[in-house]
C-alpha cells in the first residue's frame, strides 16, 4: 500500500553531547538592546596627540561632513571618510590663533567657519584656504562660544566672560546688538532651527535666557532657571524644546509651554560638559524610521544617549577620560567625543555612502534611472539552477529547518572514537585550558585518564606537564589537576629522571606551588589579624574562589594583603555578595 | 484504587492482525495500546498472576483480519480465551499449574467450518509441575507438554520434554515446527499434521558448546537460529532432515548423501550446515527472523539492533537505543515492528527505516549504584497537584510519569552523558527536588572520581515553561558544598526558596531572581543565587525540610534538629537527640508538628511538637519514606518490617503503612506491602477538574495515598475511605473508548486516501460496541468527487473487502 501520511520525524533515542567547559558565572547584564547594537556599531578610531582639552567639535552641515576640532590654540579638520580608512592624521590645521580656541562654529553651507578664542577675538575662515576673512574684536574678555544662525548666513553670535551677548554682521565685521542681561560668565548658546532670529544661551549664573532680535529693548523673551551653572544648551530639531547641561543633569524644557521642564536625567556622576542630538534608526514594523535622541558626555568619561520622546537613558557608554564634548554627524554615520587630555573619539559605522546626498539629488529632480530590466531566467543560464536559492521567506511563509549540525571538535571526534590519549594530547596542543579540563572530566568519567597518562610518550607528557605547571593551582580547577600532578608524578618518575627537558617542566610546577603556598600564607596571617574568624574563613573561601585567578599572575602577596584587608573592611555585606558568586 | 506502573517488559507483547493494536502482558493484565497514538485503549483483567504470553490468533482468511481474538497463559494456571475489542473473556482452561511459556503452532491446521469437520486446537505449554513434588527431584518438574484448547485439558500423561529452568517455548512462524533451548542444547519438536491428541511428536537435538539464550525459526526454510552467551549467532540449516523427514518415507540413499559434508555441524546433529556469525559483545537476547526470511535480526545487551542479511551476513545497525533490548517482535503490516526495552520502553518501529515512531513508556526500572556514595536517596520526587511522580533512570535523566494516565509524559537529560548499558556507573544523579506547583525542579549529580583524581558534585536548578512541561536547565552550581555531598535538597512552599544541605557541614538557602524577558513570547528567566550560609558545630546535615508556611526551615545536623529562619538565616532553636542520624524531615502539613526518622542500628521514627519544642512520642521504625498532605494533620509512613515478624505475621509483605495522626501515636489505619525496600509515599491532591471522573462510591476523594514499591509500581488509593476501597476510573476509560473508536472505524476510502474532512462519523451511544464498522462503507466509498477518487482497482478491493466483513459479521 502506498505511504499516505506524511513522513513523521523520527525520534531519535540518544543525543550526541558534546565535550565542553563547565559554564562559568556571566555577570547578569541584560541584552543589547537594539539601540544599544546601533550605538555599538560605531567603530571607534582614536585621534591622540592633540595637544590639549577638546573644547570644541563641529560638524561641517554639507557633505562629505569635515569635523573640525578646537584643542589649544589651534583648529583641525578630519574627514570622516579617511577615518574610516583608519587614517588619523587632519585633513588641515588652522594655527593662526594668539590664545586658547574656545569655540567654532561651521556656516550652514559648509564654506564658512567662525572660531573664538579666548583673547576675545573672533575670526571668520574660508574653509578652503584657511584664510581669515574677518576679525571680530569687540569683547574684553575671553569669548566662549560663536554660533552660526542655522538659517541665516550673514550673522554670528558670540558670547563670553564680559557677560554680554553680541550679535555681529559678519559682512560688515559690525556689531549689530549687544544683548545684556546675563550676570555671570556666558558659556553657551544655540539657534532655532526654525527661525532665524531666535536663540538661546546659557550662562554660570544658573540662567538660560531665550533672546530674539526682533525685540527692540534687548532683553531677553523667556528666562529658565537651570539651578546649576550652565555648561551647554542645545535645541532639539522640533524648535520648541530645549535641552540645558549644567551640573550633573540635563534637563528639557518646553519653550512653547512658557519654560516650563519636561524631565531632568541625573544619570551622569559628575559635570555634564556637553550635549549634541544625536539619531537612531528605528525600525518599527518594517519601515525604518530615524528617531532624536540626547547625546550628554560628562567628566565621569560617560557618554550617555537619552531618548527624549519616553525619556529614558537608553544606552551608556564608558571612556577612559573626562569628556569636554561630543557632537553627532548630520549624516547619522559619525560621532566624534573629545577628551580633557587631548583624545578624540571618532565613531563612525559602516553604511551607504552618500546617503544624505543622494537624498537630496531625488529632492532636485534628479531621478534615478529606473532599474535595467529583469532578464527572464531560462534553462541555458547557469543563474537559473540558483533561482530561488536565496529568497527570503515571507511572514506566512512555513519555515521547515534544516537541522543544526553539530560541530564536532577534533577532542569530540577522538573520545567518540574511543581514542583517549590522543584526544588529550589534541586538547593539550589547542592551550584552551577549560577544554583540557573538560576532556579530563570525561576521560575521568570514563575511568581512562589513568591509563591515557600511562600511555603518553615523553614529549606528549611534557605536554601535560607544561599544562599542570601553569594551571595547577588555578582554584578552578586545582580539586582535579592537584590531584592529576601528584599522580603524573608518581606513575612517570622515571621517565622524568631520564629526560631533561622533564625536569624543567617539573621546576617549573615547584615554582608555581610554592608561589601559591606563599599566597596561602599571607592568606593565613590576614585571617588571624581579622575580628570575626567565621566570617572571614567564608570570605577568603570566596576570594579564594574569585579573585584568585585574576590576581594570581599580577599581584604579589603584598598587594593581595592590601585588597583582602580592604575587603575586611565592609565586613559582613560583602560576604554575602562573594557567597553568591559560587 | 488505581493500580500502575506495571512493567510492560514482561513477557514479549503481541501485534493485533491489523497491526492497530499491541497487546503487552503488564503483570495480571493484558494492556491492549493502539500503534498509532502509543495510548492505552483497554485492558484485558481477569488473570490472578504475572501473564506470561499472549497470542493473537491469526487470520484464517483475509476477511478475518478484524477479529480480535488472543489466548493468554499466566502463571496463575489458566489459559484464558478473549476478545480483546471488547474486552470479553471467551474461555478459561484451567491447567493448575504455573505456565511458563506457551505456543500454539497449528491455527492454520485449524479450518473453521471446513467440511463440517471441527479438529481440536492444541497449544504446547511450559509448566511446573507442582503437585509430584515428593516423588521427582526438582529438577525435572519443569515440563513442556500438549494442552487440548478445544477441550479444555491437558493432553494426557504427555510430556514432552523435562527442563532444569522454566524454558520459552519458540513456535514457528510457519507452525510446522517448535522449539525451546536448554543450557547448550536445543531441542526441536515437529508438529505433525494430524490433530489427534495422541500423535507422537518428534523430537531432533542440536548442541552448541556455549549456553544458548534465544532461538528464532526461519519463516519458509528449516533454517533455526541461535544466540548464546558468547553473543554468537548460530543459523542451522536443514535441520531435521533425518528425523523429520524420515515419517515422510523419503528415499534413504539421500539421507546418506547428505551425511557425507556438514560444515559447522557438531556431532551428529541433524542439520545440514551451521554458520556462526559473532558481533555481539555480550549474550544475543533478541532473535527474529523478518518475514520475508531475509534478514535476521538480533540484539542484546548493548542495545543495538542488527539487522543481518542472511545470505551475505551483512549488517545493518540501529544504534544508541540507550538500553538491553528484550524483544522484536514483527507486526502484519511490514512496515511496523515493535522492540521491548529492559528499561520499560517499547519503541515502535517504522520498519525498512528503522526509524522510531512512537515510544510506548512505561516508568523506568529503578536503578541499583554500589553503596559507594553516601546520602543517596531514592530518586523519586512528586508533584501533588498534577499527580506527576519524577523517578530517576539509568541513564542520567529525570522521568516524569502521570500517575493517573499510568504513562510516561516526558524525560529530562540531567547529565550531558549517552548512557551505554553495561558502562561503569560514573555519574549518579543523586537527588530531585519537585516544588509544590510543579514548575521548578533542582536536582543533584555527583560524578564520581577516578582513583581520587575529580569527582564534582553538582546542583542544577530547572525550571518548565508555564504551557508545555519541558524542563530546561536555569543555573548549574558547581561544587555547591565544596566537595562533600548533598544530602537533601528542598523547596520552599512559595517555590522560590530551596535549601541543599550537605554532609560537609553546611546547608545553603538558594533564591530564585526572575526576570520577565518580553520578547515574542513572555518568557520568564530564573536565575538561582545562594542567599545564605549556615552550619551548626560542622556537623554533617542530613536532612532539610521547610514548614508549610514555609517560616521556618528544620535542618538536621546528625542526631539533632535545627530550626532557622530561612529569610534572614537566624537560628531558632536546637531540639533534642535521637539515637542515630536523621535521614528524613518531614513537616506534617499545617500542624505544628516535625516528623523525624533516623536509620541505622537504631531506627526511631519521632514525632516534635514546634510549639513545646519537645518529642510527642516516636517508635523504634525503621522509615522508608515519610508523607504528609499540605492541608491536613496527619502523615503517613512507610516502614520497613524487621526480618523476625517478616516471616510469621505478614506472608511475604515486607512492609507497612501506617497512617497516624500527628497528636496520636496510634496509627488510624495500617496496609501491609510488598517490595517496600526503596519505596516512596506520597498524598496527591485530586485536581477539580478530574473529580468527577476519580469517584469513590459517587463522591470523590480529596487526595488519594501514592504508594510506590522498590520496583516502580504504584497505588493509588483513598486513605480516608474505610469500606470501598475501590477507585473507579472511568475518565480512562472514556478516552480509551473514544480512541478505540477512531481506529476501528477506518475502513474502505478512509483507509486508503485518510479520512474525508466532513465526513461525520456518527457515534454509538454506548462505547462498548463490537468493532465492526457501525455504518456501512460501501455508502460512502464512491462518494467524492470523481477526480479525487483512488483507482478503480484499489477502490473494488477495498469496497469488495467492506462486503465480507459484513457478512461475516452477520455469520457470527
Amino acid at each position: 500500500m502506498a505511504e499516505i501520511r506524511a513522513e513523521e520525524p523520527a525520534s531519535t533515542i540518544s543525543k550526541t553531547f558534546l565535550i565542553k567547559p563547565k559554564l562559568k558565572s556571566k555577570p547578569r547584564s541584560l541584552p543589547q538592546t537594539p539601540e544599544s547594537k546601533y550605538w555599538s556599531s560605531f567603530k571607534s578610531t582614536k585621534i591622540p596627540n592633540l595637544v590639549s582639552s577638546i573644547s570644541s567639535l563641529s560638524f561641517s552641515p554639507s557633505p562629505p561632513h569635515l569635523f573640525a576640532t578646537a584643542y589649544s590654540t589651534s583648529v583641525s579638520l578630519f574627514s570622516p571618510l579617511s577615518l574610516s580608512d583608519g587614517d588619523v592624521s587632519p585633513s588641515s590645521t588652522i594655527s593662526s590663533f594668539s590664545d586658547v580656541v574656545s569655540s567654532i562654529a561651521f556656516r550652514n553651507d559648509g564654506l564658512l567657519l567662525a572660531a573664538s578664542d579666548l583673547s576675545g577675538l573672533i575670526q571668520v575662515f574660508d574653509v578652503k584656504t584657511r584664510t581669515p576673512l574677518r576679525r571680530l574684536r569687540s569683547h574684553t574678555r575671553p569669548v566662549r562660544f560663536v554660533k552660526y544662525p542655522v538659517l541665516d548666513k550673514l550673522h554670528l553670535l558670540s558670547g563670553g566672560d564680559d557677560a554680554v551677548v553680541k550679535f555681529w554682521d559678519v559682512a560688515g565685521e559690525s556689531l549689530v546688538l549687544d544683548l545684556m542681561g546675563h550676570k555671570d560668565y556666558v558659556r553657551c548658546s544655540d539657534c532655532s532651527p526654525v527661525s532665524p532670529d531666535l536663540f538661546v544661551t546659557g550662562s554660570y549664573d544658573h540662567t538660560v535666557k531665550v533672546w530674539d532680535v526682533r525685540v527692540e529693548n534687548s532683553r531677553s523673551v523667556l528666562e529658565v532657571n537651570h539651578g546649576k551653572p550652565v555648561e551647554d544648551v542645545i535645541y532639539l530639531p522640533s524648535g520648541g524644546l530645549i535641552a540645558t547641561a549644567g551640573g550633573n543633569s540635563v534637563k528639557i524644557w518646553d519653550l512653547i509651554g512658557g519654560g516650563r521642564m519636561v524631565y531632568s536625567m541625573e544619570s551622569h556622576n559628575k559635570t555634564v560638559t556637553s550635549i549634541s542630538v544625536g539619531r537612531v534608526r528605528k525600525e518599527n514594523d518594517g519601515a525604518e524610521s530615524m528617531e532624536d535622541r540626547i547625546l550628554s558626555v560628562g567628566l565621569d568619561g560617560y557618554m550617555k544617549v537619552f531618548d527624549f520622546g519616553n525619556m529614558k537613558v537608553t544606552h551608556s557608554m564608558r571612556f577612559p577620560a573626562p569628556l569636554m564634548s561630543v557632537s553627532f554627524s548630520p549624516d547619522c554615520r559619525t560621532r566624534v567625543i573629545g577628551t580633557s587630555n587631548g583624545i578624540i573619539f571618532a565613531g563612525r559605522r559602516k553604511g551607504k555612502e552618500n546617503v544624505e546626498s543622494g537624498r537630496v539629488g531625488n529632492v532636485l529632480g534628479f531621478e534615478s534611472i529606473s532599474e535595467p530590466e529583469r532578464r527572464v531566467l531560462r534553462p541555458t543560464y547557469f543563474r537559473y539552477f540558483h533561482r530561488g536559492q536565496s529568497e527570503k521567506p515571507t511572514e506566512g511563509d512555513y519555515l521547515v529547518m534544516r537541522n543544526k549540525k553539530i560541530k564536532l571538535a577534533e577532542h569530540d571526534k577522538l573520545l567518540k572514537k574511543f581514542r583517549h590519549k590522543d584526544a588529550l594530547v589534541s586538547v593539550l596542543s589547542r592551550k584552551n585550558r577549560e577544554n583540557v579540563v573538560a576532556v579530563m572530566e570525561e576521560l575521568v568519567a570514563r575511568k581512562k585518564l589513568l591509563k591515557c597518562v600511562s600511555n603518553l610518550d615523553s614529549d606528549e607528557l611534557g605536554l601535560l606537564l607544561t599544562f599542570l605547571s601553569k594551571n595547577a593551582t588555578m582554584p578552578r580547577y586545582s580539586s582535579l589537576l592537584m590531584g592529576l600532578t601528584k599522580k603524573v608524578i608518581e606513575m612517570r618518575v622515571e621517565d622524568i629522571r631520564n629526560s631533561d627537558a622533564l625536569k624543567g617542566h617539573i621546576r617549573n610546577l615547584k615554582r608555581s606551588i610554592e608561589e601559591e603556598l606563599r599566597i596561602q600564607h599571607s592568606l593565613q596571617e590576614i585571617q588571624d589579624l581579622g575580628t570575626s574568624r567565621a566570617s572571614l574563613v567564608n570570605l577568603f573561601r570566596g576570594l579564594g574562589n574569585i579573585h584568585l585567578p585574576s590576581l594570581q599572575t599580577s599581584l604579589t602577596p603584598a598587594a593581595l594583603l592590601t585588597s583582602a584587608s580592604l575587603i575586611l573592611m565592609f565586613g559582613n555585606k560583602s560576604r554575602m555578595v562573594f557567597v553568591n558568586f559560587f | 484504587m488505581m493500580r500502575g506502573g506495571r512493567s510492560l517488559v514482561s513477557s514479549p507483547p503481541a501485534f493485533s492482525n491489523d497491526a492497530k493494536k499491541l497487546l503487552v502482558c503488564t503483570s495480571n493484565t493484558v494492556s491492549v495500546f493502539s500503534t498509532v497514538t502509543g495510548l492505552l485503549i483497554t485492558s484485558l483483567e481477569g488473570h490472578t498472576a504475572l501473564v506470561t504470553s499472549v497470542i493473537v490468533v491469526p487470520p484464517s482468511n483475509p476477511a478475518a483480519k478484524v477479529l480480535c481474538y488472543c489466548w493468554t497463559a499466566s502463571l496463575d494456571g489458566t489459559i484464558r480465551y478473549w476478545d480483546f475489542s471488547l474486552p470479553e473473556l471467551m474461555k478459561t482452561i484451567d491447567i493448575r499449574m504455573p505456565i511458563f511459556s506457551m505456543g500454539i503452532p497449528s491455527f492454520l491446521d485449524v479450518p473453521a467450518e471446513e467440511n463440517g469437520k471441527h479438529q481440536d486446537l492444541f497449544a504446547y505449554v511450559s509448566i511446573e509441575d507442582t503437585k509430584e513434588t515428593q516423588e521427582r527431584t526438582k529438577a525435572s518438574r519443569r515440563q513442556i507438554r500438549k494442552c487440548n484448547l478445544s477441550k479444555s485439558r491437558l493432553v494426557g500423561r504427555l510430556i514432552l520434554g523435562e527442563t532444569r529452568k522454566p524454558e520459552v517455548l519458540t513456535v514457528s512462524p510457519s507452525g510446522k515446527f517448535f522449539g525451546i533451548r536448554n543450557k547448550c542444547k536445543l531441542h526441536i519438536w515437529k508438529v505433525l499434521d494430524q490433530g489427534s491428541e495422541r500423535a507422537a511428536v518428534r523430537k531432533i537435538t542440536l548442541h552448541h558448546t556455549k549456553k544458548i539464550t534465544v532461538i528464532a525459526f526461519h519463516p519458509t526454510q528449516r533454517i533455526i537460529a541461535a544466540g548464546d552467551v558468547t553473543g554468537r549467532i548460530l543459523t542451522w540449516r536443514g535441520f531435521g532432515n533425518r528425523a523429520f523427514a524420515a515419517s515422510n518415507g523419503v528415499a534413504d540413499q539421500k539421507l546418506i548423501n547428505v551425511q557425507e559434508d556438514k560444515p559447522g555441524v557438531r556431532d551428529n546433529d541433524d542439520a545440514d550446515s551451521c554458520s556462526t556469525w559473532h558481533w555481539h559483545s555480550a549474550e544475543v537476547n533478541v532473535l527474529s527472523f523478518s518475514s520475508d526470511g531475509s534478514y535476521l535480526y538480533s540484539g542484546g545487551k548493548e542495545g543495538v539492533l542488527v539487522v543481518w542479511q542472511l545470505d551475505t551476513g551483512k549488517k545493518k545497525f540501529l544504534p544508541r537505543i540507550g538500553s538491553p533490548l528484550l524483544y522484536f517482535i514483527d507486526s502484519p503490516d511490514p512496515t511496523l515492528s515493535s522492540i521491548s526495552c529492559a528499561d520499560n520502553q517499547i519503541h515502535l518501529l517504522k520498519m525498512p527505516s528503522m526509524g522510531i515512531l512512537k515510544t510506548i513508556s512505561g516508568i523506568k526500572a529503578p536503578c541499583f549504584y554500589p553503596d559507594i556514595y553516601e546520602g543517596l536517596g531514592n530518586g523519586i520526587a512528586f508533584d501533588q497537584t498534577a499527580g506527576i511522580v519524577a523517578v530517576r533512570t539509568e541513564n542520567y535523566c529525570i522521568q516524569f510519569y502521570s500517575l493517573f494516565d499510568d504513562r510516561g509524559v516526558s524525560e529530562v537529560q540531567v547529565c550531558e552523558r549517552n548512557h551505554q548499558p553495561g558502562d561503569d556507573v560514573t555519574v549518579i544523579v543523586t537527588s530531585v527536588a519537585l516544588s509544590i506547583d510543579g514548575s521548578l525542579m533542582s536536582t543533584s549529580e555527583v560524578k564520581l572520581a577516578e582513583e581520587g583524581i575529580g569527582g564534582l558534585v553538582c546542583l542544577k536548578f530547572w525550571d518548565a515553561g508555564s504551557q508545555n512541561k519541558e524542563f530546561s536547565l536555569s543555573t548549574i552550581v558547581y561544587e555547591p558544598h565544596r566537595d562533600a555531598g548533598i544530602s537533601a535538597v528542598k523547596f520552599h512552599p512559595s517555590g522560590n526558596m530551596v535549601v541543599s544541605s550537605s554532609f560537609g557541614g553546611d546547608f545553603k538557602v538558594w533564591k530564585c531572581n526572575h526576570d520577565v524577558i518580553q520578547n515574542d513570547q513572555m518568557r520568564q528567566n530564573f536565575s538561582w543565587t545562594c542567599h545564605s550560609v549556615g552550619s551548626y558545630k560542622k556537623k554533617p546535615m542530613t536532612a532539610a525540610a521547610f514548614s508549610a508556611d514555609g517560616s521556618v526551615l528544620a535542618v538536621a545536623a546528625e542526631t539533632l534538629i535545627t530550626l532557622w529562619n530561612p529569610y534572614k538565616n537566624v537560628l531558632l532553636a536546637v531540639l533534642g537527640e535521637t539515637l542515630t542520624p536523621i535521614v528524613n524531615l518531614s513537616f506534617v502539613g499545617k500542624s505544628d508538628n516535625l516528623v523525624a526518622a533516623s536509620c541505622g542500628s537504631n531506627p526511631q521514627l519521632s514525632v516534635w511538637n514546634m510549639s513545646k519544642l519537645s518529642v510527642s512520642w516516636s517508635y523504634k521504625l525503621h522509615i522508608e519514606a515519610v508523607a504528609s498532605a499540605v492541608d491536613l494533620s496527619s502523615f503517613a509512613a512507610l516502614v520497613l518490617l524487621p526480618e523476625s515478624s517478616k516471616k510469621t505475621t505478614f506472608k511475604g509483605m515486607d512492609g507497612v503503612i501506617l497512617l497516624f495522626n500527628a497528636t496520636d501515636p496510634v496509627p488510624t489505619v495500617i496496609w501491609s506491602v510488598r517490595k517496600a525496600k526503596g519505596g516512596a509515599l506520597c498524598f496527591v491532591q485530586v485536581n477539580p477538574s478530574s473529580v468527577e471522573e476519580i469517584s469513590i462510591d459517587g463522591k470523590a476523594p480529596e487526595v488519594l495515598l501514592a504508594y510506590m514499591n522498590g520496583d516502580h509500581e504504584y497505588v493509588l488509593f483513598d486513605p480516608y475511605c474505610k469500606d470501598a476501597r475501590e477507585v473507579s476510573v472511568s475518565q480512562k476509560e472514556g478516552l480509551a473508548a473514544h480512541d478505540h473508536k477512531g481506529q476501528a472505524g477506518q475502513y474502505g476510502y478512509a483507509s486508503i486516501y485518510g479520512e474525508l474532512p466532513e465526513f461525520d462519523r456518527k457515534r454509538p451511544e454506548a462505547p462498548w460496541v463490537p468493532s465492526f464498522p457501525s455504518d456501512r462503507p460501501w455508502e460512502t466509498i464512491f462518494s467524492g468527487s470523481s477526480h479525487n477518487l483512488p483507482p478503480l482497482t484499489k477502490l473494488c478491493s477495498a469496497f469488495l473487502e467492506s462486503l465480507l466483513e459484513k457478512r461475516t459479521a452477520a455469520a457470527e
